[in-house]
């Protein structure tokens, strides 16, 4: 960690003389720390990558340019993942940085416990040189989704990258040249695919997440936004009675029973599946779309990556899942000023574009087009309502009242009626412990 | 110990008494600083609501409540005892059959390297090597295609998963106890065997009345171990149950999974009072154990 920062207050000091700025002084021990007047500044920044990986290098630029066009300090430790086990800690020693990045469902635990900094101002400020705001060029259907702050808000996050749980094929494949639009002619093309005994899903049956992405879309189909969302809140487990849940639980029935799964999905261990769905064995697989990195150096070099949500079951509720990733402030910050300078710096399209050419993942702004193999992932983005995954329900909820009646269920051991019952039992057993 | 006149004493025990307190005291106080004081910081945080970040509010037993009320603590609870009764008794059996082959055979120390070796390689290696090695078309099941299986058993399906985990805690363990269970053997006698085999004793009989006996100390440190690591089991958890996203399932758990899942939710608000609880649970779950096991295990010591 001491060469980082040493080599940035060395950056800083150069910079500094540079401009010829009158910086000395400051606060008194800490040397070479520019004055914090308008510009300059300084903050500290924990990264959820680490200093290698390709969104490190994209951000790491970033700071630089900012660092040499505003004289302000930046001290960045690359932390990588562990970042979540360390922020928790760090905001009660009082020790926490002044911005940090990870998943929004990793940063929500923060803002729910009311942690984390209202990020309004920095929605509202411009996005340096464009004659924007941050607000015009981020969409407000990502952030409407979110889960609300102690204080009633979600805009704890700037994202800076978007991923969203699709459908996932090779467009190239003749056979699936003309992808389904409805639930229906989804499950035509299972069959037309199961009489040329191919499978028409992969899955790895040992995820719970992964595989109950589906049903999570399904319910949204057949019941409309938010209803997942209605039944967690309903402590009485009445939710769980909705027939309309019953009816998406049939349709996952039917894909199991109607024997559209690869073989061997129940007795296998990840990434087994999702391998041979790259090799062409199977047509879709469900997931979120980091997938089409993952499977890159596996997938033949004629594949095309292509894309479909969960196909609308009865008209309308077309909601894509959006899953962000992006900056956020904790509220004892020291410095979230320069922070959040930094964050507006950010958005300008010649810096939030790398993440797309660079690092090769889908940017929130509209306008910078997604790397080749994310191009349909964004359109579905763009042209659709977003959604939370499962509606920002608790990570524990999905543990410990989902997903051991759905797996049973997506492996063919149970019934879609005798999942409805087991879930509203641990539905219940659920908030007897919980709140 | 006679609590005796100190001036009966010799002058050497005197010294030594002497210098109990300065030798002892620097470690009492780093066993206290580094133990004690966050046992004892987790005890009080167990009484509480707490995210970890905020405001701590009293909470009394509750968190204790939540714990006996959750089937899923339960679950966890049940999957560390199966790890430390069944997965120890396998375990220790297969050491022992093993010192009884490794004491009288050739190349011995070669044996017992490639023995040690699965405690060396990363937990990761496992999950990926399992992957592989037991899915539907991987090697396990086409040795059974040849020898004429035609439905193999599901080996990765939700529920073969903990035994499989039991498997592989097993499987590097046993090297590992051997390893010490032998350096205790290689400091027995070798007169006794040759006396014992001139009588006519089976093998067997020759571990339970020669190797057992006068090895039972380093076995009865070898348990208590064995103990304390079993609650500690949690990457291999993580590893096999899952990928990128979400947890294991439930099945799999242990106190110390439920304590990560507890302590590290994904959108919701931590629960530091309840992880403290679990793992102030399963702290008395191995306190208890270990008490015990050396009642149960308490011998005096054999001279030879």
């Amino acid at each position: 960690m001491r060469a980082p920062k040493a080599s940035a207050r060395f950056l800083a000091a150069g910079v500094v003389a540079a401009l010829a700025l009158t910086a000395c002084g400051g606060s008194g021990g800490d040397s070479g720390s520019p004055a914090s007047s308008g510009k300059g500044g300084e903050f500290t920044y924990w990264s959820m990558w680490r200093a290698d990986e390709p969104q490190a290098k994209v951000i790491k630029a970033a700071i630089d340019k900012f660092q040499a066009e505003t004289g302000t300090k930046v001290t960045v430790e690359w932390q990588g993942r562990d970042v979540r086990q360390k922020i928790g800690p760090a905001i009660a020693a009082n020790k926490a940085p002044d911005l940090w990045d990870q998943g929004a469902d990793v940063i929500s635990p923060t803002a729910l416990a009311g942690q984390a900094a209202d990020l309004a101002d920095v929605y509202a400020a411009e996005v340096p040189g464009e004659g924007k705001k941050v607000s015009d060029v981020v969409d407000a259907k990502y952030l409407d989704q979110l889960p609300k702050d102690a204080e009633g808000k979600n805009r704890w996050i700037l994202p800076y990258e978007l991923i969203s749980a699709q459908l996932f094929y090779n467009a190239a494949d003749p056979d699936l040249a003309d992808p389904p639009a409805t639930w229906e002619e989804f499950i035509e093309l299972c069959d037309t695919l199961k009489a040329k005994d191919r499978a028409c899903l992969a899955s790895d049956g040992d995820l719970s997440w992964e595989n109950f992405l589906t049903l999570d879309y399904l319910i949204v189909r057949d019941n409309g936004p938010g209803t997942l969302g209605k039944i967690v809140a309903d402590k009485s487990g009445a939710g769980w009675d909705n027939p309309g849940i019953l009816e998406s639980a049939k349709r996952m029935e039917q894909l199991v029973k109607g024997g559209y799964l690869i073989k061997g999905y129940d007795a296998s261990k990840y990434p087994t599946q999702q391998t041979k769905w790259a090799k062409g064995e199977a047509a879709f697989l469900m997931n979120g779309s980091w997938v089409a990195s993952e499977v890159a150096t596996l997938v033949p070099s004629d594949w095309k990556m292509g894309s479909i949500p969960v196909p609308p079951t009865k008209g309308g509720n077309t909601e894509a899942d959006a899953i962000l990733f992006g900056f956020t402030v904790p509220k004892r910050a020291k410095n979230p000023e320069p922070a959040k300078r930094f964050l507006a710096y950010f958005m300008k399209k010649e810096n939030l574009e790398k993440i797309s050419t660079e690092a090769k993942n889908i940017t929130p702004r509209a306008d910078i087009p997604a790397p080749a193999e994310l191009e349909s992932v964004q359109k579905t983005l763009v042209d659709n309502p977003a959604r939370t995954i499962m509606d920002g329900a608790p990570g524990e909820y999905g543990d410990k009242v989902i997903y051991p009646a759905f797996l049973e269920l997506w492996h063919g051991k149970i019934t879609s009626a005798e999942f409805v019952a087991k879930a509203k039992q641990a539905h219940i057993q659920y908030w007897k412990t919980a709140g | 110990m006679a609590a005796a006149d100190p001036r009966r004493l010799g002058p050497l025990e005197r010294q030594r008494r002497r210098l109990f307190w300065p030798f002892v005291l620097p470690a009492l106080i780093c066993y206290g600083a580094l133990f004690l004081v966050p046992i004892g910081y987790a005890a009080w945080t167990s009484l509480y609501q707490w995210d970890g970040m905020g405001e701590m509010r009293w909470r009394g037993l509750g968190n204790y409540a939540v714990l006996l009320e959750d089937p899923t603590f339960a679950t966890s609870t049940l999957n560390t005892l199966k790890i430390l009764v069944i997965g120890g008794l396998v375990t220790f059996l297969i050491s022992f059959l093993l010192t009884l082959v490794l004491r009288e055979m050739r190349a011995k120390l070669f044996a017992r390297s490639v023995l040690f070796f699965p405690n060396l390689v990363n937990a990761m290696v496992f999950g990926a090597v399992a992957g592989f090695v037991f899915s539907p078309d991987g090697p396990v099941n086409t040795v059974l295609g040849w020898a004429g299986v035609e439905t193999p058993p599901k080996w990765l399906a939700v529920d073969n998963v903990f035994p499989l985990i039991v498997a592989t805690l097993v499987w590097t363990a046993t090297g590992y106890y051997t390893t010490i269970i032998m350096a205790a053997v290689d400091q027995i006698p070798p007169y006794l065997y040759e006396a014992a085999e001139l009588e006519g004793a089976s093998p067997w009989q020759r571990l339970r009345n020669i190797t057992i006996p006068l090895s039972w100390d380093v076995i009865t440190v070898c348990a208590v171990l064995w103990t304390v690591s079993s609650v500690k089991v949690f990457e291999l958890i993580l590893l096999f149950g899952g990928g990128n996203s979400g947890n294991p399932p439930t099945q799999t758990w242990t106190t110390a999974m439920y304590v990560y899942t507890s302590a590290f939710p994904n959108s919701s608000v931590p629960k530091m009072g309840l992880a403290s609880a679990a793992a102030l649970v399963s702290l008395a779950m191995v306190g208890l154990f270990t008490l015990l096991l050396r009642r149960i295990m308490r011998r005096d010591p054999i001279q030879y």
